[in-house]
């Protein structure tokens, strides 16, 4: 029973993580129309940025997290400028946008794997609190409650702002139609590029708190919280905050307490597939099936 | 004569990998032809790879069979993957599709009777350029035939417009699903002949940068004609080697920056039909006035 609840707190802690990550990238995809595949790289940068923080400047927790927001956020503005803002000026597919965030992908890939030539990079001891809470019978490491709580802020920060801003309104607006956005005053490619920061943000986040836990942070950080991230957006929507967050609780859920019988590590695997599952079940039909609909 | 002997022996790996590049373009080809971004030709790849290496290690079979049982593995997988995949928006099937080469090197990983886990596994066969030569030529052929058939003018309408393509009694559903039969056929042939070119598979054989490699060919020759990846893949495998010359650390920045330019600057990639069909009729036009005139 300790054990299942421990597995139970242990999900959650992983789960917000997933959930940080999804908010990031559905806020992207709801906003810009963009699937970006390169946004776990975000993470990673951010996680590296984080550690830089924490090892060389010997900076606090809270610092670090804002050092590796703030790398992400700026590296996700860098790429949406140089990247995806000449397809969005010609007015091309979004399936181009996909192409160059593979292309994206595969250049910051290299490029940190340059940065982590030697491996084994992790956050020094005493950067983090390592404190285990005791209520009554369950223990709970202080580091998982510090990632339940960045969850809460940024979750509970978005929706407002996305909901109850002007901000909020024109990037709504943004991603409804562009052009339209466009017309009636909104500066279109300013929202462009504080979505992408915010989105950048929230994986940069994710990266850090993930990075903490690891032993190693390097390029498969970014790939795990990508997998699992997608998997979270699909199965809760994308731009639907809420719903990301359960997903993304879910299947972090899932593999705590289900790792137990699965054969060990097949975590990713079962993102995959569950990210499949769901999306075959919320499927947006394709062009000729029952969703045809013309103007 | 001998400057030309060794300038074949230094260059025939490259050659062979073109080739073998081509092949997989063109499977991803086959399906982003019918409209559909999919990465899952390096699946298809990773299908066909591992039961050609099996076969090879564990049977006497000639190596035409081999191939043919690597393609139908391929081809199983496809339908089956298919079938999902194409109910799936278009941005939604990528991602999917990317998702599964993600989460593929984890299942590979874990069944190291079939695919020998994370050392991989060592081909003593080696391939001959001649018989890798010959398949890519028939596959062309056959890439060419569907081209100008029935079903490849179905599948650029219903690229073009679903809608028409509907209209016109053209079950979109079913054309789908062919394409990715055709490309996980293509694909799981690539496959066998990557491994045995490589004499060596892993789990890294078929991940993310095979399938990067394969679409950025695709982008760059171009996805509206069978010799677009062709050539592409032509230039995504010579390209790699000058970077690897001049710029070693950061190779793969620069095929990431190719890919980006091309994206932005050539977005219809380098063999483009209408291109070709515009200087043709213009050249016609000239022609006709002149000799009017």
């Amino acid at each position: 029973m300790e054990l299942l609840i421990a597995q139970t707190i242990t999900g959650v802690a992983l789960g917000a993580l997933y959930a940080l990550f999804g908010i990031g990238f559905g806020l992207v995809a709801a906003t810009m129309g963009i699937l970006n595949a390169a946004q776990g790289c975000y993470a990673s940068f951010g996680a590296l940025a984080g550690l830089f923080a924490a090892d060389q400047l010997n900076l606090p927790l809270p610092l670090s997290l804002l050092a590796g927001m703030g790398f992400a956020a700026l590296v996700a503005v860098a790429v949406d400028q140089v990247g995806f803002q000449p397809l969005r000026r010609r007015g091309g597919g979004m399936l181009g946008a996909l192409i160059v965030s593979v292309a994206v992908w595969v250049m910051l890939d290299s490029l940190l794997g340059v940065a982590t030539r030697q491996p084994g990079r992790s956050f020094p001891e005493d950067s983090y609190p390592h404190a285990v809470l005791r209520l009554g019978i369950v223990q709970v490491p202080a580091m998982q409650i510090v990632a339940v709580l960045c969850l809460v802020l940024v979750a509970v920060g978005v929706s407002r702002v996305v909901t109850g801003t002007r901000l909020g309104a024109a990037m709504r607006a943004v991603g409804f139609n562009a052009a339209a956005a466009g017309l009636s005053g909104v500066n279109a490619r300013l929202i462009a590029m504080v979505t992408a920061g915010l989105g950048g943000a929230a994986a940069g986040l994710a990266g850090v708190l993930a990075g903490i836990t690891s032993a190693d942070v390097g390029v498969a950080l970014g790939h795990g919280l990508m997998l699992k991230g997608v998997a979270a957006v699909a199965v809760g929507g994308p731009g639907n905050v809420r719903g990301t967050v359960l997903a993304g609780l879910g299947l972090g859920l899932l593999e705590a307490v289900g790792g137990r019988y699965l054969a060990g590590g097949f975590g990713d695997v079962a993102g995959g597939a569950l990210l499949l599952v769901f999306l075959l079940l919320r499927a947006r039909e394709a062009p000729g099936f029952a969703g045809l609909t013309r103007a | 004569m001998d400057g030309l002997g060794d300038l074949w022996a230094a260059y025939e790996g490259t050659f062979g990998l073109a080739m073998v590049n081509a092949m997989f373009a063109l499977a991803c080809y086959a399906t982003l032809a019918a409209g559909m971004l999919s990465f899952a030709a390096v699946i298809f790849g990773a299908a066909g790879g591992f039961l050609g290496v099996q076969l090879v290690l564990h049977t006497a079979l000639p190596l035409g069979a081999v191939m043919l049982a690597s393609g139908l593995a391929g081809l199983a997988v496809a339908l089956a993957l298919g079938a999902v995949l194409v109910r799936l928006d278009g941005k939604w099937l990528a991602l999917a599709s990317l998702a599964l080469v993600m989460a593929m090197r984890e299942v590979v990983l874990r069944v190291p009777a079939l695919t020998g886990g994370a050392n991989g596994l060592s081909v003593p066969v080696r391939l001959p350029l001649g018989w890798l030569a010959l398949t890519l030529f028939v596959v062309m052929i056959g890439y060419r035939g569907l081209f100008h058939s029935w079903y490849g003018i179905a599948t650029r309408v219903q690229r073009d417009d679903p809608t028409v393509a509907a209209g016109l009694g053209v079950d979109i559903g079913r054309m789908r699903l062919v394409a990715f039969g055709v490309s996980g056929f293509t694909g799981g042939v690539a496959g066998v002949l990557l491994a045995l070119l490589l004499q060596f598979v892993s789990p890294d054989t078929f991940y993310v940068h095979l399938a990067f490699t394969t679409i950025a060919a695709v982008v760059l020759g171009g996805s509206y004609h069978w010799l677009g990846p062709v050539v592409g893949a032509g230039v995504f495998t010579v390209l790699p080697m000058l970077f690897q010359w001049l710029l070693p650390d950061v190779q793969d920045v620069a095929e990431g920056a190719v890919l980006l330019l091309a994206m932005i600057f050539l977005p219809r990639g380098l063999v483009d039909p209408r291109v070709l069909l515009m200087h043709l009729t213009v050249a016609q036009a000239t022609r006709s006035r002149d000799r009017s005139g």
